[in-house]
């Protein structure tokens, strides 16, 4: 894209001429500022500043072929100003043997002077040349311009297939340009380099919907296919944001936490030893003493301690409500095994175990306990401890979990966004694919919506 | 949108948190007997656990 200056102040100029190669009738919408235009009869490229509109190159092609979607003439506002669609250009890359094309459409106020729309597989950007150049790093991998740094994306030739129109700059099909994109979404910087001309714009990711609201186009503008190089993240803002509340609500949590084992009485109501002769015989099971849960229903924490030494101890339980006859049936093993081998030392199970019960409303209970173990033991004495409004740590650890999924899930599909991106891109650094290379461009990402 | 449905849904697990802590929820499970009759208390042997024939471990290493 080259740029000129636009005339003084004033109303569009539009005057009809007719083109010297074939006679019909041209419009030139920007007479005095257009350097070449484009007779769209029979494709003839004319100097416009000539006044016999020489003749510049003829090229064949149909334009029926690839007719602009927003045809010249158009007018439309952008950014609070009208602007008209005054020229069409088509531009290829070949890459690895496959052609890419792209359109540019050239926009003109006379007062405003040029400014540009490009769209790719239904991405668009609004274009402007860049009165102040950038400051390119020392290896040219990234640019910053008006504090903002951009990363080279990538490079290419690219070459003018088709044209349409008036143009500022001497235009021709086949003329080719290397251009550099550097990218800070949902702005994208490019150099255009022609001999030793090189032109610098800045574009802005624009969405095809506002496209056709502004020039009033009928119908629906064509849906973005992939992601585009600056293409904003969608979930940029969204991770930053859930992550900060992900923050509040884990110091909240832990808030809770220290609330719940500071308020929660973990109170002992029950401690007693028993004694299990294996080799007694008889019957087993006994009851203890009543003991009673006051407070509101909370749970009820049962800790068996036994001494067990490479054995084991099974106890059989239920807490009964002397008074209402509902009981809780469960059963813990307490099992401790140790030795040495050829691997070395070795030890299994512990001499202790715990157990919640749920929701145990307040009451008279006792406990049932039934003790098994290898008939040839002999004696085994165990400890039996009940305590209730035992605060139950695996909550949170649950709800901490709970609350990094979403936030880990929109990062995800933040990653795989950025992935897409940069997997479009000729350049393995910053954006090669990897995972932390992701991370590091979505940092920076966050960054630079915290500078805006 | 996402920030609303996110702070709506922190809070709703806070609360589950703080109520499940309050009512003493628990994520073992244990079984529940209605009306074990009195006499156990003076026979236990009249009462079998459903954990009675439970085969546990026996053996270490």
């Amino acid at each position: 894209m080259s740029s000129a200056g636009p005339t003084p102040a004033g109303n569009p100029h539009v005057k009809s001429l007719n083109c010297p190669g074939c006679g019909a009738s041209l419009t030139v919408r920007s007479f005095g500022n257009a350097v070449t235009v484009i007779c769209e009869s029979c494709h003839s490229v004319l100097d416009a500043q000539d006044p016999s509109l020489k003749i510049l190159q003829q090229f064949h092609a149909a334009t029926s072929e690839d007719p602009p979607l927003i045809p010249l003439g158009s007018r439309g506002k952008l950014r609070g100003t009208l602007y008209e669609v005054i020229g069409f250009q088509r531009r290829t890359i070949q890459v690895e043997g496959v052609s890419y094309s792209w359109h540019e459409y050239v926009l003109f106020n006379p007062t405003k002077g040029f400014r540009y729309l490009t769209e790719y597989d239904g991405h668009w950007n609004d274009v402007s040349i860049l009165r102040a150049l950038p400051n390119l790093s020392a290896g040219e991998a990234t640019l910053t311009y008006l504090g903002e740094t951009y990363r080279l994306f990538q490079t290419a030739e690219a070459a003018t297939a088709f044209v349409l129109g008036e143009f500022p700059w001497q235009v021709r099909v086949g003329e080719v340009v290397r251009f550099s994109d550097y990218i800070s979404p949902p702005r994208v910087i490019s150099s255009e380099q022609t001999g030793k001309e090189i032109t610098w714009s800045i574009g802005e990711y624009s969405s095809g919907r506002d496209i056709w609201k502004a020039f009033k186009l009928p119908g629906d503008p064509p849906a973005p296919i992939g992601v585009y190089e600056n293409q904003p993240s969608p979930l940029s803002q969204s991770v930053k944001s859930i992550w900060s509340l992900t923050g509040v609500f884990l110091i909240l949590l832990l808030s809770l936490a220290v609330g719940v084992y500071w308020t929660e009485s973990d109170e002992q109501i029950f401690e007693q030893t028993f004694e299990f002769n294996t080799s007694a015989g008889g019957e087993a099971s006994f009851v203890t003493d009543i003991f009673q849960l006051k407070g509101r229903t909370s749970d009820v924490e049962l800790t068996t301690t036994a001494g067990v030494d490479n054995d084991w101890i099974y106890l059989n339980y239920t807490l009964i409500n002397q008074d209402t006859g509902h009981a809780y049936d469960f059963g813990r093993e307490v099992s401790y095994y140790h030795g040495y081998d050829s691997d070395g030392s070795w030890s299994e199970g512990h001499t202790s175990n715990s157990v919640t019960i749920p929701s145990v409303p307040p009451g008279n209970y006792y406990l049932r306990i039934e003790p098994e173990s290898d008939p040839n033991r002999g004696l085994i004495r165990y400890a039996v401890t009940v305590k209730r409004d035992v605060p139950q740590a695996s909550f949170f650890g649950l709800a901490a979990l709970a609350l990094l999924i979403p936030a880990g899930l929109v990062t995800w599909r933040s990653l795989s966004f950025e992935h897409l991106r940069w997997a479009e891109s000729d350049y393995s650094s910053p954006g090669d694919g990897s995972l932390l290379s992701t991370v590091g461009t979505i940092m920076g990402s966050l960054k630079s919506g915290d500078d805006e | 949108m996402t920030r609303v449905f996110f702070f709506v849904y922190g809070l709703i697990v806070l609360t589950v948190v703080a109520f499940a802590e309050y009512r003493g929820w628990s994520l073992n499970r244990v079984d529940e007997v209605l009306n074990v009759p009195r006499s156990v208390r003076d026979n236990p042997g009249s009462y079998r656990s459903v954990y009675s024939s439970y085969h546990h471990y026996t053996g270490g290493k």
